[in-house]
């Protein structure tokens, strides 16, 4: 179920020192075309009946927080290549779907409205549990609290990076170091098949 | 007056998206109608529902509405999107 290939493909993408390296029909420049590849993805889970429809599209909201999330908290800002890479592999045991993007990450986000953050996994937590406010005039922030509920609702699994942090997710949250350092945000999501 | 969100997509994603359709709400739906009317928000037929969209449209549509009621919740991304809010985003509906 895991392509080695594709994980490979956002890694390097993630850490390249020369964005301009796009990873082809995995690129997402724009926040539509994200939405657009979304649709498509929402197809390409159900055929088969590899995974229930009801999984599908709370694994699609899960995907469309975190693709999201690229966007909202990047537009404007992105410190070189825009947009994100989104990509899938789907065969009889399973799928896996991965997103990254080459944003600021998610402390340097998290510490402009909480600046007592002091390192990578402290702001994983902080994004993953904790009610965050004081965005005014947005109200953004509460994506990745939804994702860990999905998590568990849909017994996926699920690798987040960003900086020097590594969380997983299924049932249970558990949070470390990272082999390689992101800037931006890397989600792997595995899926198998019921 | 009873809204129905599938006129809006099956798949509701995003903020921008959300904020779209609060807007083309305010400027057509619900403009003008007594504040203190029954709001019935109506689910059915809606596949992918997030805390980004629901945010921007119902959130906002409870802040102006007293009297809401949900109507075919049942989509597991509308009922957990729906717990999110309440959770964090003080939704009180």
């Amino acid at each position: 179920m895991v392509n080695a290939n594709l994980k490979n493909l956002a890694l390097e993408w993630c850490v390249s020192e020369n964005p301009k390296i796009a990873p082809g029909d995995y690129y997402c420049a724009s926040r539509d075309f994200f939405i657009a590849q979304a649709d498509n993805l929402s197809a390409d889970l159900k055929i088969g009946g590899k995974i229930n429809d009801s999984d599908a599209y709370m694994i699609l909201a899960m995907i469309g927080e975190i693709g999201n999330n690229s966007f909202d908290h990047n537009i404007g800002n992105w410190p070189d290549a825009p947009g994100v890479f989104f990509g899938w592999s789907i065969d009889n045991s399973g799928a896996q779907i991965i997103l990254a993007d080459r944003g600021q990450g998610v402390m340097a986000t998290l510490k402009k409205i909480k600046p007592e953050i002091s390192n990578h996994q402290e702001a994983l937590k902080v994004a993953f549990f904790e009610r965050i406010s004081g965005r005014a005039p947005e109200s953004r922030g509460n994506g990745l609290k939804f994702v860990r509920e999905g998590a568990k609702a849909t017994k996926i699994h699920l690798t987040f990076i960003s900086g020097d942090a590594q969380a997983e997710l299924n049932q249970d949250f558990q949070i470390g170091a990272a082999d390689r350092n992101i800037r931006g945000c890397l989600a792997i999501i595995e899926i198998k098949k019921r | 007056m009873k809204i129905q969100i599938k006129k809006f997509g099956e798949m509701l994603m995003s903020r921008p998206a959300g904020r779209e359709a609060y807007l083309a709400l305010s400027a057509y739906l619900i403009k003008g109608v007594d504040r203190q009317e029954l709001l019935e928000i109506d689910f059915e037929g809606v596949k992918v529902l997030t805390p980004s969209w629901a945010d921007e449209v119902i959130t906002k549509l409870a802040q102006e509405f007293p009297n809401i009621k949900l109507l075919n919740t049942q989509n597991s991304t509308v009922e957990a999107t729906l717990k999110t809010l309440r959770k964090y985003s003080d939704l009180k509906i």
